[in-house]
């Protein structure tokens, strides 16, 4: 089950950030400036994410508080039509030149769920880690399935996706898909026996 | 990091750099990989001819003669200059939305020297290439933006009678550039009864050309359409006032403007080849929106009409 979620929010991530071109482009171009925006605010809120798991992941992890992670990203990109609009429209009434502009508008768009996303990574390898022998090899399983499932997310969009329906159904249904893959994790109770036995704090 | 590597794979697959094999006769004057794409100028030394294009013969953005560089060399730019015989009037204000070798606009720009133009192109090294290799100057007169052509039209506060897209990457139109959304936000910049022109290829009935007739037909109550004979290039011409709806009116117009502004380019003819949307238009084609816009996808489907 684990596994089954790495791989999925790996696959939204890459999904999410294929679309959000498509949702920058009507407001801010397809200059190199939007790709570079909609890229590097993809990567901060990874990384960030990945950071601010690894702290979580050591405060007592369970599958339920994973399950919390989740939904959040669930719940932006399932009422991401509402405000992406709205928002976009504000954005390019201000006009804050071709820099900033689609920097500020990928950032109120895709950061918040990027960070979250990226929570998972460390979070997810910290619940799985039931031996330190084999940590390694625990860790870089779920590297993989996060990666391979961020290029699935990627080719299946960028080849199928966009015909079958809007981006904003898309979006919509990215979020229906991450809040139910977060309600059997909320009661999975699923932790692990090292949490218990770790360093005393 | 693997991530990483991911996200520069897919930043190679935009943009690509990779030669392309030329003709014996052919001679490269001028290679870059642009912000926007790979740009490559080629003479013919045969047929003495240059033109601009990306990775592929198909994918030709531009031409000229080399020892007539006013003259206009590709199809589509001749048959194009035919929208403005559906105009009741001389363009005094024009939009061109991609440069290309700037043919287009430096031949309108000869004959109608009181027109004011605006050039919409995303990319400085195309702007570049056309002042250097195709004898494109700006002047007074006509002035090139360095911006995106949607982002142009959402920002200028000025109104046009004659507004020509063709604006093209490799051998798509940007999906930003194609849709419902983007043809009103024109339309909002046309004067009354102002005039629009597309070039849309098309080399076989594909789903991208039927979504395309959909969808100008939504965004303007008037649309004609002349096929290319030597190129697999459509003129869509969509107007806001049915006055020149008279296809013989329009044939008529187009002689006028010939003798008058000197055209070497025969736009009777073309306009005689006017052609009603009517039977190209499929209600089951999808019109192209912000929300849904697969343009590449749909170039490589068969159309579904009959």
């Amino acid at each position: 089950m684990i596994r089954f979620v790495v791989f999925i929010c790996g696959a939204v991530v890459m999904s999410f950030e294929i679309l959000g071109s498509r949702v920058l482009a009507p407001n801010f171009g397809s200059s190199v400036f939007v790709w570079g925006s909609l890229i590097s605010v993809f990567l901060t809120g990874l990384s960030a994410g990945y950071y601010l798991g690894g702290r979580l992941a050591d405060k007592s992890p369970s599958s339920r508080k994973l399950s919390l992670i989740i939904i959040v990203p669930g719940l932006l990109l399932l009422t991401f039509p509402l405000y992406s609009g709205p928002l976009s429209d504000w954005i390019f009434m201000k006009d804050l030149g071709v820099r900033m502009s689609p920097l500020i508008a990928s950032s109120a768009l895709f950061l918040i769920p990027s960070v979250f996303l990226g929570i998972v990574s460390p979070y997810t390898a910290k619940l799985m880690i039931c031996s330190l022998h084999t940590s390694g090899k625990t860790i870089g399983t779920l590297y993989a399935l996060s990666t391979f499932g961020s290029i699935i997310g990627t080719l299946i969009t960028s080849f199928y996706l966009i015909t079958l329906a809007g981006v904003n159904a898309l979006i919509t249904g990215q979020g229906i898909l991450l809040i139910i893959l977060a309600i059997p994790l909320y009661f999975m109770n699923l932790s692990c026996s090292i949490d218990q036995t770790g360093p005393a704090a | 990091m693997l991530r990483i590597f991911s996200l520069l794979s897919l930043w190679l697959l935009l943009f690509p750099l990779q030669g392309f094999a030329l003709e014996p006769s052919e001679k490269l004057l001028f290679e870059k990989n642009s912000l926007y794409q790979y740009i490559q100028v080629i003479e013919d030394t045969a047929k003495k001819e240059r033109y601009v294009r990306n990775q592929k013969r198909e994918f030709t953005q531009g031409g000229i003669y080399v020892n007539a560089p006013d003259k206009l060399l590709l199809e589509f730019t001749q048959m194009s200059f035919v929208s403005l015989a559906f105009l009741d009037r001389d363009p005094k204000a024009v939009l061109f939305v991609g440069l290309g070798a700037g043919a287009m606009p430096k031949y309108f720009a000869r004959r109608y020297p009181d027109a004011n133009i605006d050039i919409a192109e995303i990319d400085p090294d195309m702007l570049a290439v056309a002042q250097k290799y195709f004898y494109f100057k700006e002047n007074e007169g006509m002035k090139v933006h360095v911006d995106d052509g949607r982002l142009f039209v959402k920002r200028t506060k000025k109104k046009y009678d004659w507004i020509i897209l063709d604006a093209y990457q490799n051998d798509y139109i940007p999906f930003h550039l194609t849709t419902l959304e983007f043809l009103e936000e024109v339309r909002s910049k046309l004067k009354e009864n102002g005039v629009v022109v597309a070039n849309i290829t098309s080399s076989f009935r594909n789903k991208f050309f039927d979504s395309m007739v959909m969808t100008y037909k939504k965004a303007f109550p008037h649309l004609a359409i002349f096929r290319g004979k030597t190129s697999g290039n459509f003129i869509f011409v969509a107007t806001t006032g049915s006055i020149m709806k008279d296809k013989e009116n329009v044939v008529v117009r187009a002689r006028k403007i010939q003798s008058d502004r000197k055209f070497d380019v025969d736009l009777a003819e073309i306009a005689s080849r006017h052609e009603d949307s009517l039977p190209y238009e499929w209600e089951g084609a999808k019109i192209l929106t912000d929300d849904f816009a697969p343009v590449n996808l749909y170039q490589h489907q068969k159309s579904d009409a009959r």
